[in-house]
């Protein structure tokens, strides 16, 4: 994980704080003042390129507000990224457009282990889960972060970061039951000699399958099972990190293809991570960190994919008269096997991949109310070699409590097997045959935004951005399609998002998401379906949430979301509600009644009808207890 | 910074006790929170409760000295040096509805209520609900549910 430690919501109320005194600290409720990040007062307090970016944090008191179960159902929260539910377990998630269920210009990482699958760069979202009570935050970057965050890192980065375990010390046990889904989750903390501390947890989830606009029931629910565990000595600046998780999950049965049978979709895997953070003697610090994990997916339908991963990385962050610099590097070895199956194979059928990358930062103060970060990232792969992704930003902080910021930034979504290697069917004849040409896509991105925290009791966010593309990944008429780069285009659009306490048992938040596209295929390309292919999206979505605390430790949480209609295949839009009351019975137990899609009783998000699922109402009681 | 949150979190706290009827005097009256062994966070208790009620009474910050009565005080904040003498302290005040808060390891031990921690620079709090309860007073449950260990006693 990069020295991403985005406290953008504490951080504006720390940098605020700081200015305007204890005063002022007096109108934040407890949570806020328990997340207060106090520096010490020799070393300016961290300020990181991500300041001056879009970002969104989604805290863990929100998620546990909100109700949510599932990781792709807390990403719903950031106002800057596109949820869409495919299916019972299957999302297609994005940020600032090319949503489809195979998105590749998003990267994930959980703990700073990347979570998107190399061969695709797409996530598989049905094979990511996390315990999300210990889930500290969730950074939502918007935008490309390539300069630090590298390939791939085109629309944006998501970054899940859990409790360090002296956060989630002690029993907590979790129980949903409703009238689709249910779960289970156990986690118990505790210490480790004097200096360290551990968690251990374990969950349990089912969830129901969906029905066709049709009405014909679809074989995607799914059963999945996780475990995982983490130790940590010493502190975030100063200490050690052993951490590692084992999933495995099973969809329904589906009915046979024609003659052949094709079962469920079975699910697996493991990872293993170590992080050594080290403040040095002059102030500097410095990080070492590598994982490596191993998942498997067999769909005798789709293809069956097998990979393991093993990551290397270290960055060293340190002062300079007004610069701050941050520099680092890191290697990445995948080996895939994806047996074929009835659609698709992959050719080779086994390969190993490798990647490096070397990363330079610098933020440099110039003067009381102006800062430039100039960034560039090096990284090499094993398809179009040397990449740069370079970066440059300035921010103003013209008064306190505001900010103003802009960027320029050249990102790159470098190929993957998906791209060159792909066979449909997997025996010749084929229809696509792959793109042994196929190169990088490349976007030049120019971004304004403008954040502001005028009190603690309110603050607001906008972002506008123009990406302008180029070698989009295109294809031809079948047979023997090649994939090749030949769409080309711009993207725009505002991002903008705000909170407001207007008392000290009431906050109100609200988002708002505008996009327009304006791709198209060059001349000498044959692709037969142009720039749909690359993704759907809405024109707009905006979402409104309210966050009451009621007498008698009660809660009640109201969220409103509207998202526009897509365009290719035809999805309407639509506007649902969830909403969750929570009663603290006593220090060790909370009850909470959620609902969620409660407008309408079904209602579709993704793909084509009369085939593609709707998500329907549903309705659950959890209960937590932590003695 | 450390004493600016903690500064706020007294004022805080006032709101999150049941005290019970009568205890804080007239309505009119003030509602004190005394600083004993920290003059500097003293000074942030006043700038943070300046112009603010609790309950429609206004805050009033007083600086004790050892010796000093406690008769009206409505919160005690004990500071790291006077802590070693906290329990000789109250051993001496008759049980009555006063939140008593510390900032050392040996608080709670000493008799305290409420005792600030600092866990990955961040100032958290941990509550012994038996004192709370000895001294004839609740805490409301949205403190404790933000508390990082609520103490039940015996422990």
């Amino acid at each position: 994980m990069k020295r991403a430690a985005t406290w953008l919501g504490t951080a504006a109320v720390a940098c605020a704080a700081a200015a305007q005194g204890a005063g002022d600290l007096a109108e934040l409720t407890l949570e806020e003042l328990g997340s207060i990040e106090i520096v010490s007062a020799s070393r300016r307090p961290e300020r990181l390129s991500e300041a001056s970016a879009s970002v969104y944090v989604v805290s863990g008191e929100l998620i546990r507000r909100s109700g949510v179960r599932t990781l792709p159902e807390a990403l719903r929260l950031a106002p800057n990224l596109q949820v869409a539910r495919v299916d019972g377990s299957q999302y297609a998630i994005s940020a600032r457009g090319f949503n489809n269920a195979i998105g590749n210009k998003l990267l994930v990482l959980i703990d700073g282990r990347t979570v998107y699958t190399p061969f695709f760069s797409g996530v598989f979202w049905d094979q990511q889960d996390v315990m999300l009570e210990d889930v500290e935050r969730i950074e939502v970057i918007s935008g490309p972060g390539a300069a630090l965050w590298g390939a791939n890192a085109v629309n944006g980065v998501i970054n899940v970061i859990t409790r360090r375990a002296a956060d989630s010390q002690g029993v907590l046990a979790v129980a949903d039951a409703g009238s689709r889904d249910q779960g289970l989750a156990l986690r118990y903390g505790g210490r480790l000699g004097d200096n360290g501390f551990f968690r251990l947890y374990a969950k349990t989830d089912r969830v129901d399958h969906t029905a066709s606009e049709a009405a014909a029931p679809v074989a995607d629910g799914q059963r999945r099972r996780q475990i995982g565990w983490r130790m940590d000595w010493g502190s975030a600046a100063d200490g050690f990190t052993l951490q590692g998780d084992a999933y495995s999950g099973k969809s329904d049965e589906r009915a046979a293809f024609g003659t052949v049978q094709i079962g469920a979709v079975e699910t697996e895997g493991a990872n293993l991570l170590a992080r050594w953070t080290r403040r040095l003697g002059d102030g500097s610090d410095f990080r070492l960190q590598s994982y490596y994990s191993h998942s498997e997916r067999e769909d005798r339908l789709v293809y069956r994919p097998r990979e393991r991963i093993f990551d290397i990385e270290f960055q060293h962050g340190f002062a300079r008269g007004g610069h701050r610099l941050l520099w680092g590097g890191g290697w990445r070895h995948a080996r895939d096997d994806i047996e074929p199956a009835l659609f698709l194979g992959f050719d080779p059928q086994r390969k190993s991949s490798r990647w490096a990358n070397l990363f330079v930062h610098d933020d440099i103060a110039l003067g009381e109310k102006f800062s430039a970060v100039l960034g560039a990232k090096l990284e090499h792969n094993g398809y179009t070699g040397t990449e740069l992704l370079p970066s440059a930003r300035l921010e103003w902080k013209p008064v306190q409590g505001h900010f103003v910021w802009s960027a320029l930034s050249r990102a790159v979504r470098a190929p993957a097997r998906l791209d060159r290697d792909i066979r449909l069917p997997p025996q010749p004849p084929f229809l696509i045959a792959g793109g042994p040409d196929f190169v990088s896509e490349v976007a030049k991105v120019f971004e304004l935004g403008y954040r502001a925290q005028p009190s603690p009791r309110w603050n607001y966010s906008a972002t506008a951005f123009r990406h302008s593309w180029d070698r989009l990944r295109s294809g031809q008429v079948p047979p023997n399609a090649l994939v090749q780069n030949m769409i080309e285009g711009s993207t725009w659009g505002v991002e903008a998002w705000g909170e407001w306490q207007p008392a000290s048992w009431a906050r109100i938040g609200g988002g708002l998401v505008l996009l327009r596209k304006d791709l198209r295929v060059k001349a000498g390309s044959t692709d037969p379906s142009g720039p749909a292919n690359l993704g759907n999206d809405p024109q707009h979505q905006w979402s409104l949430r309210a966050a009451f605390n009621l007498p008698h430790r009660q809660e009640l949480d109201i969220a409103v979301r509207r998202v526009g209609a897509l365009p290719q295949p035809a999805v309407p839009a639509y506007t649902t509600a969830d909403l969750r009351y929570g009663w603290r019975v006593s220090p060790a137990l909370e009850l909470s009644l959620i609902g969620q899609n409660l407008f309408d009783p079904r209602h579709p998000e993704f793909n084509a009808a009369p085939g593609r699922s709707e998500i329907p109402r549903s309705v659950w009681l959890r209960l937590r207890w932590t003695p | 910074m450390e004493r600016q949150v903690k500064a706020a979190y007294l004022y805080r706290f006032a709101g999150y006790v049941e005290w019970p009827a009568g205890a804080l005097g007239a309505a009119h009256l003030p509602l004190t929170i005394g600083v004993l062994g920290a003059d500097a966070l003293a000074a942030e208790l006043v700038q943070a409760t300046a112009g603010r009620k609790v309950e429609e009474r206004p805050v009033a910050v007083r600086r004790l000295q050892p010796g000093d009565s406690l008769g009206d005080v409505a919160i005690l904040f004990v500071g790291k040096p006077e802590t070693p003498r906290l329990k000789a302290l109250l051993a001496m005040v008759q049980p009555r509805p006063m939140l008593v808060v510390t900032e050392s390891d040996s608080g709670l031990a000493q008799g305290g209520m409420v005792n600030f921690l600092v866990l990955e620079r961040r100032v958290r709090f941990e509550v012994a609900l038996d004192a709370v309860e000895r001294n004839g007073f609740r805490l409301s449950s949205r403190l404790l549910s933000v508390a990082q260990k609520v103490h039940t006693g015996g422990n």
